[in-house]
């Protein structure tokens, strides 16, 4: 007995099969990495080793049989290492302040260790320089002589770029860490000491390695706090492009970046194993009531944190003042007028027109940014899908192609961009291959939202949705995407505040007519126009603190979350 | 001509593993089947291909003559019915409801109208612009049950539809799955791991294990007349023991002596000597308080006797755990007569196991 139909329903048509449309996808994402990320990380090798048609190390005995250029690499290492133990140690107490003591202001803490993700990574050298520099404040003040270009300048700008990354990391780990373990060994007769050193310490240790290796790579790779107040002093960074810009000695630059390469990629599997070790040991802990931290333990950790949260408020707000008196910091041996110095406002510094730059670079940025948030919050959306959900044939690799670009330095991607596309007309210092340059380098970080929101959404979902007839593109379109509507807004977010504030990835690529906000601080820094460097970097904070804010307004009403 | 499922040499591997071995079974139209078996036996990747979500790896899946092995799951029309549900939270219960004949180009006011009849039949016509989550695990399940049925489908697989909600509503829901089943004369193809459910509800039972079927049958026969040791074991409870035939004398290896087993039983297993399992369920062993009860007549070698050990409590049975020298055997008695009885824990007891009703199985 079959049942009375009361309406009429007729097959499913479709043109293409679901398997064969994943194909497809998978199979241009796949030419797409191809291209613009395999292809330049080979000419980069290519040209290191090739000299006059010949496979040759020629180029590696000139790198270290320079000294000057050879120390670049041990100042790297010495500047990285350093800057990594103090940002670690640093952010594991501020952290440990966060999530195990009952100080107040935490939220203060947190809000203004994000600050420093919203800003190019040359306002911390800017504002060091703006108070201790050759023409300084507390220079001219003290009638000083000290010198702050050189490592320990490098070294205090890197920790306080780096601090907010290291943060994050150990603010998860010990929020999730069982505190109960502290209980138990309290209970046994441990005193508070004996707790922290035997306890706390070991069972966050995951979590520490993985925030110092990502220090050692954030350090390492940057090029915008080095190259400003680094002085005499080279790092690998700052001699990619020197030989680059400066020397036009391409294959040096490229042989500066294979040698750049092997640290950077080395922290970065190392961050990457210590986060999966890490997961492992956090999940599904226990979060029992915090008890109230004593006096002395309160008034320590509100220090600490208290120190960095300044330092970092102290950076914008150096660079913003710079950025509105006429003449910062005075003269040298007028330290009594300082105060009318201070107070002498003007505008001029906003005058770029004046400094032969154009306030266009801005509009460039924004729409640039606009176009690389926009695309790649859609292609990070559609790559996660196909690889968590479909799985095509070769899900698993295309996976690890698009976990690489987190590993190369934005200045060694850049190169090759340069190295491969000199001859492709509709790439070579055009907007196209700036976009194309940020989407890539920054691919990685978008993907692991999509996969970890991906993985959320229940298998059966997507099933369901193609059982009842539904083709790939519709479940993607009316089931998928209004599921990962929080991750996909995140990832535009993410996307446009890095492509805002880049500077390393994409120096090499721009051009007169393509110029950006970020890269012409560099530029206004080289004329010797400092304050109006600082003038453009706080457009650039500002554009991007009032894009966040606007988003997370949007988001609390929509009911989506903030990652 | 009825619309029937067919299964031939099905083979699914996933890289070294093999999920289905071999697997052959034909689906009439309207009938409602069952897989069962412990999870990882192959059941719900069976389920898959019929599907479409897999495809087998050697074999081929045929319905109304047709092969299918390749077809999509889109153009099978066979709804599916997922443990979790699977209901799009961010659609009202007419939006998942009219999701299928959305995506099937059905105008606005056919699919309006579906939609209705659907919820009535389920009772949640008030429930209609509620989102899931707003919804009860029962009340979300019959969303999903409407949902797959919303296009027509010619058979419907339903992959645990019940597991994840609580034993009353299981209960219920059971019977409304069953309920409209008949009502619709519709092909069903139900897995599980929960014997109860697989045996109340389905036409026949298919009991898997490693990717193998272990028996095709209807659920009385499956559990009376299990064809092999794992079905014995798995669906419902048995006491089992090894031992050597001698004609149709059993030499148990565990310490009980001998059984004798009736000739009929041994024939029906084609078993004839060598190593073998006895088995018998516990509602199938007598027990005797004294020695003078046992009746004269009783074959004398399956009498043991034994010192109760637990006793426990499950509504109109009792089960009794009865220790036998170094050995446990499972007895059940009702509850009325375990109330006449007066049985007390450490009392010494007496068994006795009818040869009719033991089965056999070569080891």
């Amino acid at each position: 007995m079959a049942e009375a139909r009361t309406i009429e329903v007729k097959p499913v048509k479709t043109v293409l099969s679901d398997q064969a449309i994943a194909n497809i996808i998978i199979t241009i994402f796949a030419i797409f990495f191809i291209v613009f990320l395999i292809f330049p990380l080979f000419q980069i090798l290519k040209t290191s080793f090739i000299a006059e048609g010949k496979l040759t190390l020629k180029n590696y005995f000139e790198y270290f049989g320079k000294s000057y250029i050879r120390k670049s690499l041990w100042h790297s290492l010495y500047v990285s290492t350093v800057t990594t133990i103090i940002t670690t140690t640093m952010a594991f107490f501020v952290a440990y302040a966060i999530t195990r003591t009952t100080i107040k202001l935490k939220s203060f803490y947190k809000a203004v260790s994000s600050l420093p993700l919203m800003a190019p990574s040359v306002v911390q050298a800017l504002a060091l320089i703006s108070l201790f520099g050759r023409n300084g404040l507390f220079t001219n003040w003290f009638e000083a002589k000290w010198d702050i270009y050189g490592p320990v300048g490098i070294i205090i700008s890197e920790v306080l770029y780096c601090f907010p990354y290291a943060l994050i990391i150990l603010i998860t780990t010990l929020s999730a860490v069982d505190t109960r373990l502290n209980e138990a060994a309290e209970s046994l007769g441990a005193g508070p000491l004996t707790v922290f050193r035997k306890i706390t310490i070991p069972s966050a240790r995951y979590g520490i390695f993985s925030a110092a290796a990502l220090g050692f790579n954030l350090t390492i790779t940057d090029f915008g706090n080095p190259i400003v107040i680094g002085g005499d002093y080279n790092v690998l960074a700052t001699e990619i492009y020197t030989q680059v810009e400066g020397m036009q000695r391409f294959d040096l630059g490229a042989t500066i970046s294979v040698i750049l390469l092997v640290p950077a990629v080395l922290a970065f599997v190392l961050n990457n194993y210590f986060t999966k070790r890490n997961y492992a040991l956090i999940s599904g802990a226990a979060r029992p009531f915090l008890r109230p931290s004593k006096p002395g333990v309160k008034v320590l950790f509100t220090g600490i944190s208290m120190l960095i949260s300044l330092s970092i408020i102290i950076v914008f707000l150096t660079i913003f003042w710079t950025s509105i008196v006429d003449v910062w910091g005075g003269r040298a041996g007028q330290s009594k007028q300082i105060l009318k110095w201070l107070t002498t406002f003007s505008l001029r510094h906003y005058d770029f027109a004046h400094r032969g730059r154009s306030i266009n670079v801005v509009w460039t940025s924004l729409w640039i940014s606009a176009v690389v948030a926009f695309f790649g919050s859609w292609l990070t959306l559609i790559a996660g899908y196909i690889v968590e959900k479909r799985k095509p044939a070769g899900h698993q690799l295309l996976y690890l192609i698009t976990v690489l670009p987190a590993a190369i330095p934005g200045l060694v991607l850049g190169l090759g961009y340069i190295l491969a596309f000199i001859k492709v007309n509709w790439l070579y210092y055009k907007a196209s291959i700036i976009i194309l340059n940020i989407i890539v380098a920054n691919f990685t970080l978008g993907m692991l939202n999509t996969m970890t929101n991906m993985k959320n959404i229940d298998k059966s979902i997507d099933e369901a949705s193609t059982s009842l007839g539904a083709d790939l593109p519709k479940s993607f379109f009316r089931v998928i995407f209004p599921l990962s509507r929080t991750s996909f807004w995140n990832n535009m977010l993410f996307f446009f505040e890095r492509s805002m504030v880049t500077i390393s990835a994409v120096i090499f690529l721009v051009s007169p007519k393509v110029d950006l906000a970020s890269i012409t601080i560099i530029h206004l820094i080289d004329d010797g126009y400092f304050e109006s460097a600082c003038a453009m970097s706080i457009i650039v904070v500002a554009i991007v603190v009032a894009v966040h804010a606007i988003f997370i307004t949007i988001f609390r009403r929509k009911g989506l979350d903030v990652l | 001509m009825p619309k029937n499922l067919v299964l031939e040499h099905i083979t699914k591997k996933f890289d070294k593993i093999v999920a289905v071995r071999d697997m052959n079974l034909e689906v009439q139209q309207g009938e409602f089947i069952c897989f069962l078996g412990p999870s990882g036996c192959g059941k719900t990747t069976t389920l898959r291909m019929i599907a479409g979500f897999e495809i087998p790896t050697e074999g081929i899946i045929k319905y109304d003559g047709k092969i299918i092995n390749d077809l999509s799951p889109q153009k099978r029309n066979f709804g599916i019915v997922f443990q979790s549900y699977a209901l799009f939270p961010h659609m009202t219960v007419a939006e998942n409801v009219g999701f299928g004949l959305k995506m099937h180009k059905v105008p606005k006011d056919q699919i309006e109208k579906r939609v209705d009849e659907l919820l009535e039949m389920v009772g949640l016509e008030d429930q209609k612009y509620k989102y899931p989550p707003e919804l009860s695990g029962g009340q979300q399940q019959r969303v999903a049950l409407i949902r797959s049925l919303a296009t027509y489908p010619e058979i419907l697989l339903l992959d645990e539809p019940l597991s994840a909600l609580d034993a009353k509503i299981r209960v219920n829901l059971r019977a409304e799955i069953k309920r409209v089943q008949v009502e619709l004369g519709i092909t069903m193809v139900y897995v599980t791991h929960d014997q109860e459910e697989a045996l109340s509800i389905s036409d026949r039972v298919i009991v898997m294990n490693h990717g193998y079927i272990e028996q095709v049958d209807r659920p009385i026969e499956i559990y009376k007349n299990p064809k092999t040791k794992f079905v014995a074991d798995f669906v419902g409870t048995s006491n089992f023991f090894e031992g050597t035939l001698y004609g149709n004398v059993l030499k148990d290896k565990g310490g009980w002596g001998e059984f004798v087993v009736a000739k009929n039983v041994l024939e029906n297993s084609r078993i004839t000597s060598g190593n073998v399992s006895l088995s018998i369920r516990p509602e199938k062993i007598l027990l005797f308080k004294t020695q003078n009860e046992i009746p004269k007549e009783y074959e004398k070698r399956n009498i043991k006797a034994g010192k109760i050990e637990v006793v426990t409590f499950l509504g109109v049975i009792v089960r009794i755990l009865v220790k036998i020298g170094e050995s446990h055997v499972i007895v059940d008695i009702t509850e009325k007569d375990f109330e006449k009885t007066m049985l007390k824990m450490g009392e010494t007891v007496y068994l006795y196991f009818p040869p009719e009703d033991f089965l056999a199985f070569q080891s």
